[in-house]
């Protein structure tokens, strides 16, 4: 889950009124100031979702100034400092006692109704996670969320006075407030004073649940942009032009062992997910180069631009696609998609294809029709044949199409004037008006599932209306199957594949 | 009519309000319901009150919907996730029986919402993130099939009753029990057929979400279909997270659930705190194992398997169906 680091948890808490330790924040992308703020002063990386930051060297103590320029020396020498947020350099104070706080989610059993949990503990600081047993647990309710006095009521007696159990509620409330799926404040310090204050905190969030008047201070929040590849830049970009379905793309981090086939993977759903997750864990000869997901009622033009993507990993040995073998997703506009894809992909894969759901019949069809021209060999599986029986075939599709390199090409696609385009779903539609006059079919026009389309003079055109374009990609594939072949459709990527 | 909503929900003839039915998920769904025979008797839309989407009346709110309508006793939703759990509160309020909510990405807080305000009144929610649920008497809510002439030859009357965790597995676990001579690996692990024409068919399909809290766990499910007098097995897909194959394991061990029920239990490579899947896969603590549930599952009486297609030899085996090809 996306983590929050400290300084932003520290301003979910101070914007709820609670105290937090004084200290103040220095952006990743300037200076560190010369001399420290405060002394003695604790130095943090804000490095999101990074736990044990001390034991890593990544919170350290300055007592004087020649210790503050060595921890800012070694702090921002330190690999984890590229993917950190900036340092907060937080006042040392001093502390009656350290206790530990958190709210989670309880998500219920047979047994249990769900609601959220506070945990609570005398000791606070390091090792918390080994003293788990002992900690306090009060159910509260998501609905009916408690105030200071029904907290203290649920906790044991004489645990929570009024200032603690005044913390915990405000605590709570942010935790709601938010949805967040954890907020910790450890320790949670009780001052000279006796006022509880948050020393550390951190939190974990989901990103659908965070209201639009708080996103700001969740912005740009884990996982950096600074972590992605260029090619997960480039499917970010289509999904910001295309917001259809899922567009999810994901380069493996793992090495590759040795001997391995090196697999380019579009899995659909997550009941296709568990299937290949169930087929290929444990077999080392198997290597997903990445993860995708291009389901849920996405646009052909968007599935078409992810798999020239996915066709683009390097060092990539075939395609796998797959699903959980039943979608409601047309299957016929995905093999459409994955045809157009490997006709103008200068690095085509051969491809293990299942397709099952609506309209299964016809996507395994299509492939039957054009095999002669592909340019790569494509298998195609009923969704009776399980992703196990497809790992079978990956050794003679692999080696029958020789290696990466010597599939590389040069693709030369015709070039038609532009004959209108369609914002969103984004593509460009081309045609060549002398071949268009020739056609006898107009078969682009029946294939149209919208009544978008409509033949004006040379060739089709939007019909007018309120009709729209959904991006399926089927006109174009009729064109070329039954028509006279003088449409293109330009799908333009974001970037260079 | 009857079926498995008035094991579920006390209704025995659904009559179904569609909320965000103007909207393309919404029209086509809703289509696809009626094309199934479902009484979906409104569609509800703010703003577009007093137009029409294939016949049927739209209504800005469903107060209107139901005032028009008063034998509206089911609906389902088409909003977005942020919107669920209000809609679902004032379906509740109206007091609407049954709510399927097909939305992804809910915030778990908003579905422990949704779970509690359907405990506390009885209405039975299923989702979010389903694709909702099918009965061959007759009546489909959400999206199962994707067209109606397909799911209707696709999905025929029997004695299966299909419980999943995955939108796509339960459409598969569903219409492969309908399939004539069904494919599934033999021995030597070539295709053979399972059975013949005597396909074993389904009682009714629910895909009870992907989410981490569902409105419908599996044990609710199981229960219905326990109650149902088609159902003669229970084919199941579960996974890694929540408590939920644990606590149908346990109401099979004190007996609660006695029909037999066949699972393909996925995750068994799911690392921890990972979501490989669906959001309610990642596993949170030890019981939420593949293994945990494996051996919760089995000591209970459940025939779990790891492969789909070892799901429908086991069906066919336990029905008597089988021409001979051994479980994977």
């Amino acid at each position: 889950m996306p983590a929050l680091s400290e300084h932003r948890t520290r301003a979910l808490l101070r914007d709820a009124g609670l105290d937090v330790v004084e200290a103040i924040m220095v952006p990743a992308d300037e200076d560190m100031p010369s001399s420290p703020p405060f002394l003695p002063a604790w130095l943090k990386a804000q490095v999101p979702g990074l736990t044990s930051r001390k034991a890593k060297g990544l919170v350290r103590r300055a007592g004087n100034a020649i210790e503050y320029r060595e921890a800012c020396r070694r702090m921002l020498s330190d690999p984890h400092w590229a993917s950190s947020e900036g340092m907060l350099i937080a006042r040392e104070v001093g502390l009656r006692q350290e206790l530990y706080a958190a709210c989670t989610l309880d998500l219920g059993s047979e047994s249990s109704q769900p609601g959220g949990l506070l945990l609570f503990g005398e000791a606070g600081g390091s090792g918390v996670e080994a003293r788990a047993g002992g900690l306090h647990r009060i159910a509260f309710s998501l609905l009916d969320p408690p105030g200071p006095e029904a907290l203290a009521a649920s906790a044991p007696q004489g645990l929570l006075d009024e200032a603690l159990s005044g913390f915990l509620a405000g605590m709570v409330g942010v935790f709601l407030r938010h949805r967040l799926l954890v907020l910790e404040v450890n320790p949670l310090g009780i001052a000279e004073t006796g006022l509880p204050l948050a020393v550390d905190c951190r939190a974990e969030y989901e990103r659908s649940a965070i209201p639009d008047e708080s996103a700001a201070m969740f912005e740009g929040s884990a996982p950096g942009s600074a972590s992605r590849t260029p090619l997960e830049e480039i499917v970010a970009a289509i999904n910001q032009q295309d917001p259809s379905g899922t567009g999810f793309f994901r380069q493996t981090r793992d090495e590759v062992p040795p001997g391995a086939w090196k697999i380019a993977t579009n899995i659909c759903g997550g009941g296709g997910k568990m299937l290949w997750e169930m087929a290929t864990g444990g077999r080392p000869d198997i290597a997903n180069l990445n993860e995708s997901d291009t389901s849920g009622g996405l646009s052909a033009f968007k599935s078409y631009r992810i798999l020239r993507v996915i066709m683009a990993l390097p060092e990539a040995q075939l395609l796998v696609l797959t699903g959980s073998g039943m979608a409601f997703q047309s299957q016929y506009s995905i093999a459409v998609a994955v045809w157009k894809a490997l006709r103008e992909t200068p690095t085509p894969l051969p491809c293990l294809l299942r397709f099952g759901g609506t309209d299964e019949g016809r996507a395994m069809g299509l492939f039957e029709r054009v095999s002669d021209s592909l340019p790569a060999r494509v298998r195609v599986y009923r969704p009776e044949v399980f992703p196990n029986a497809m790992l079978d075939d990956i050794p003679a599709i692999a080696l029958e199409d020789g290696s990466p390199e010597a599939r590389r090409r040069e693709v030369r696609m015709p070039s038609y004037p532009l004959a209108f385009e369609v914002e969103q779903p984004p593509g460009r539609f081309t045609r060549d008006p002398s071949i268009c006059a020739s056609c006898a079919t107009r078969a682009c026009l029946d294939s149209c599932p919208t009544s978008f389309l409509a033949w004006s003079g040379s060739g089709p055109a939007p019909a007018g209306g309120d009709a729209r374009c959904v991006g399926c990609l089927l006109c174009e594939a009729a064109c070329l199957l039954d028509g006279a072949g003088g449409m293109r459709i330009e799908l333009g990527l974001p970037g260079e594949v | 009519m009857g079926g498995i909503l008035s094991h579920l929900a006390g209704i025995e003839e659904p009559e179904v309000l569609v909320l965000g039915i103007t909207g393309k998920q919404g029209s086509s769904s809703s289509r696809l319901m009626r094309e199934f025979g479902t009484r979906v008797v409104a569609g509800c839309t703010p703003g577009k009150g007093g137009r029409d989407v294939d016949g049927v009346p739209v209504f800005d709110s469903p107060e209107q919907a139901v005032r028009a309508f008063p034998g509206i006793n089911s609906a389902v939703l088409f909003v977005p996730s942020r919107a669920v759990l209000e809609a679902t509160r004032g379906l509740i309020e109206l007091g609407i029986r049954f709510v399927v909510l097909t939305a992804d990405g809910v915030p778990t807080h908003d579905a422990i919402r949704v779970r509690v305000l359907s405990m506390r009144s009885g209405t039975r929610v299923m989702g979010p993130n389903t694709v909702g649920m099918l009965d061959t008497e007759g009546y489909l809510f959400g999206m199962i099939g994707g067209r109606g002439r397909w799911a209707r030859e696709n999905y025929t009357p029997g004695c299966v009753g299909v419980i999943s965790r995955s939108g796509g597995l339960s459409q598969l676990l569903g219409a492969f029990h309908c399939r004539r001579n069904l494919p599934g690996p033999g021995p030597d692990g070539r295709l053979q057929p399972l059975w013949g024409d005597d396909s074993p068919g389904v009682s009714a399909v629910l895909c009870t979400g992907g989410d981490p809290v569902p409105g419908t766990t599996m044990l609710e499910a199981a229960r219905a279909f326990q109650a149902d007098p088609r159902t003669r097995v229970i084919a199941a897909y579960g996974e890694t997270g929540t408590s939920q194959e644990n606590d149908l394991a346990e109401a099979m061990l004190r007996g609660e659930i006695d029909k037999p029920v066949v699972i393909f239990l996925g995750g068994r490579f799911t690392r921890p705190g990972v979501a490989q899947s669906h959001a309610g896969a990642m596993i949170r603590s030890e019981s939420e194992t593949y293994e945990a549930k494996r051996a919760a599952l089995e000591k209970a009486g459940a025939r779990v398997v790891d492969r789909p297609d070892a799901v429908f030899s086991a069906t066919a085996s336990i029905l008597g169906l089988s021409r001979g090809p051994a479980e994977a």
